[in-house]
């Protein structure tokens, strides 16, 4: 369970300072699919990269299963990347030069995991995305929509607790936006908290709850009644 | 992560930028082979010009002159042909001793050969010069002390002398004529290693007492010793020194006294210093080639800091980001170091083939050369992979 009080990210110093989140409380429990909308600016990103352990919060609490994510150092931060958290990004961020196995294999390396048992998992892993037969592509060589999925394989190397995915559909077509949709739903099913960040309200119906943010507040949330199955 | 996926991402790392990376090494290649080259020669040349100086005298060598420094030259009453027998009777340190006079141009020829005469060196001495300059008999003897007390005609060629007056025939017991004086050749000389120092060719050695009579002169140039041991050298110095004095009070020259030891150890320095100073210059070129790695390390993070950002995400931690930059960075380093061993190490032994000296590339010189390249790479990678690894995964996915 995520529990988060008065999260607070200031960016620069002086008068330069930008209030990027302005205190945020709230609570997403384990199992839970939750979408974060709002305007462009009103701190949804940077909301996500502080649960996702990407940057540190300048003020506030952050609570991961009741226990105090601010007290972690580097290494047990890093090690919460690695272990409990996968992440989906709207620009993909593959390393172009790395077949797609082994792109899916890059959380396993740095979990230690020994290579055998990494390439069977990574394989395993894109043939559930459906990519079982583009093993030895390299992500250029793939649509965009070929490229999320590998992500999102990526994303569950380590069979994460919880996913963050900032707009993963954000380059995608509308029916590539909803097969990856769908893979989601699966994720979900099979036991894994989502935080997800969107503009459209399409894909924000897949989630339980909505959380809606404005001048790095948050503003407002509702549960989705005729939520996407 | 472990150590075997570590090398691999390095090298995948390395082969994706191959012409900068090659461009890297080729800078580290230049710096090492230079100094390798440089003090692989430098320390060839040095002990060849240190053989060569054994190779002309006993390492226990010592000589007693005048002061030539002060334009002093010896006269008759300089030296006496007693001098070198009485100071090898009085001190315990010198075991050897050997009067020596000298002259140049001196005619040599066979009988009945009307041509040019051969112009030669002539030393007039004593058995012991033998054992003085290291020289070893090739034919025959060489001189003796009945030889000298009975001032026998009776003369030692070199080996130069030997072949040209005698380029088809045995010498030994033919006549020859030094400054229209006949003598008969008791013995032919070795010929010295092969020498760039070499000032002894086309001599001819006589004993003293018939040198004397051939020259006209009883000028006796110098003394030259051999002390029982390296260690007796400055007694055996100081005590010829002292009875020299006592013998010519009146002689009104300044006598010194000079070793092989304190040659060798002034060569060795000299060529030492020598040595280090194109080395340092050769270092520069090194540590040029160290910038270099920096600049690229530094290029290769600020590139591939989304990289950095997005690996840190998935969990890579600092160590790792450090480890792997900084083992890239030693990579190019060694990579240079051994393509710059090898070429070093050509380049040293092509030019010590060319001057045909012994080709000296020492262990240490690897090590060293080895060693510090390993210590640029670390050096020059280390600030590129803290910078890189200081930043936290959202600043670095937020590049470009
Ligand atoms: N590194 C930074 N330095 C300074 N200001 C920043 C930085 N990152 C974000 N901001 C500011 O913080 C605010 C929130 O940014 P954030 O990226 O979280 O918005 P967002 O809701 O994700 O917007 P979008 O929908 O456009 O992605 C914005 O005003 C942005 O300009
Ligand atoms: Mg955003």
């Amino acid at each position: 369970m995520i529990r988060v009080v008065d999260l607070k990210k200031t960016y620069g110093s002086g008068a330069a300072a930008v209030t990027a989140l302005a205190g945020v409380t709230l609570e997403i429990k384990t199992g839970e699919f939750v979408a974060v909308m709002g305007p462009s600016g009103s701190g949804k990103s940077t909301f996500l990269s502080l649960l996702g352990c990407l940057e540190r919060p300048s003020g506030g609490a952050y609570y991961l299963d009741g226990r105090d994510v601010g007290s972690f150092d580097e290494e047990e931060l890093a090690e919460l990347r690695n272990r409990k958290f996968g992440f989906v990004f709207q620009s993909f961020n593959l390393l172009p030069r790395y077949d797609i196995l082994r792109n899916v294999e890059l959380p396993m390396i740095y979990a230690g995991l020994p290579r055998r048992e990494r390439r069977e998992r990574a394989a395993k892993l894109l043939e559930m995305v459906g990519l079982q037969h583009r093993l030895k592509h390299k992500p250029p060589e793939l649509s965009g929509g070929e490229q999320q999925r590998v992500a999102i394989a990526r994303a569950l190397a380590n069979d994460p607790q919880v996913v963050f995915a900032d707009e993963p559909t954000g380059n995608l077509d509308t029916r590539s936006s909803h097969e990856i949709m769908g893979i989601f739903k699966e994720m979900h099913r099979s036991g894994r908290t989502i935080v997800l960040v969107t503009h459209e309200p399409d894909i924000a119906r897949y989630a339980g709850r909505i959380l809606y943010f404005r001048d790095g507040s948050l503003i407002r949330e509702e549960a989705v009644e005729d939520e996407v199955h | 992560m472990r150590f075997t996926d570590l090398a691999q991402v390095v090298s995948e790392n390395l082969l994706a930028h191959r012409l900068r990376a090659a461009l890297t090494i080729i800078g580290i290649t230049i710096g090492i082979a230079a100094v390798i080259a440089v003090v692989a020669i430098g320390q060839g040349g040095q002990a060849v010009i240190i053989s060569q100086l054994e190779s002309q005298g006993s390492s226990r060598y010592f000589e007693v002159t005048v002061d030539v420094m002060r334009g002093e030259a010896p006269t008759s009453d300089t030296f006496r042909l007693q001098d070198a027998t009485l100071i090898k009777e009085l001190s315990p340190a010198v075991e050897r001793m050997a009067p020596l006079s000298y002259a140049s141009m001196i005619d040599v020829r066979r009988p009945h050969s009307g041509g040019k005469p051969l112009l030669s060196q002539l030393y007039g001495t004593t058995p012991d010069l033998i054992y003085a300059l290291n020289m070893k008999v090739e034919k025959g003897r060489f001189l003796s002390n009945i030889d000298v007390d009975a001032h026998a005609r009776v003369a030692v060629l070199d080996a130069e002398l030997a072949k040209e007056l005698f380029p088809d025939t045995d010498p030994l017991g033919k006549q020859i004529f030094i400054q229209d004086v006949a003598a008969t050749v008791i013995g032919v000389m070795q010929k010295p290693p092969s020498s760039i120092l070499s000032m002894m060719n086309q001599t001819v050695y006589l004993p003293i007492t018939f040198a004397q009579e051939i020259l006209n002169s009883r000028v006796i140039f110098q003394l030259c010793g051999v002390a029982v041991s390296k260690e007796a050298l400055p007694q055996a110095i100081e005590d010829s020194l002292k009875i020299i004095r006592k013998r010519h009070p009146a002689s009104g020259v300044h006598y010194v006294g000079n070793s092989m030891e304190q040659q060798l150890s002034v060569v060795s320095k000299v060529t030492s210093v020598m040595t280090l100073i194109i080395g340092a210059i050769a270092g520069i070129a090194l540590l040029v080639g160290g910038v270099g790695v920096m600049n690229i390390m530094l290029v290769a993070v600020t590139e591939r800091t989304r990289e950095i950002g997005l690996l840190m995400a998935l969990g890579a931690r600092r160590k790792d980001i450090l480890q792997q930059f900084l083992f890239e960075a030693v990579a190019l380093c060694l990579i240079g170091g051994a393509l710059g061993v090898i070429i070093g190490a050509g380049g040293a032994v092509a030019v010590a083939l060319l001057a045909h000296w012994p080709p000296l590339i020492s262990f240490w010189t690897i090590l060293l050369a080895f060693g510090f390249s390993a210590c640029v790479g670390l050096f020059f990678g280390l600030y590129p992979a803290s910078r890189a690894a200081a930043l936290s995964p959202a600043e670095a996915l937020r590049q470009l």
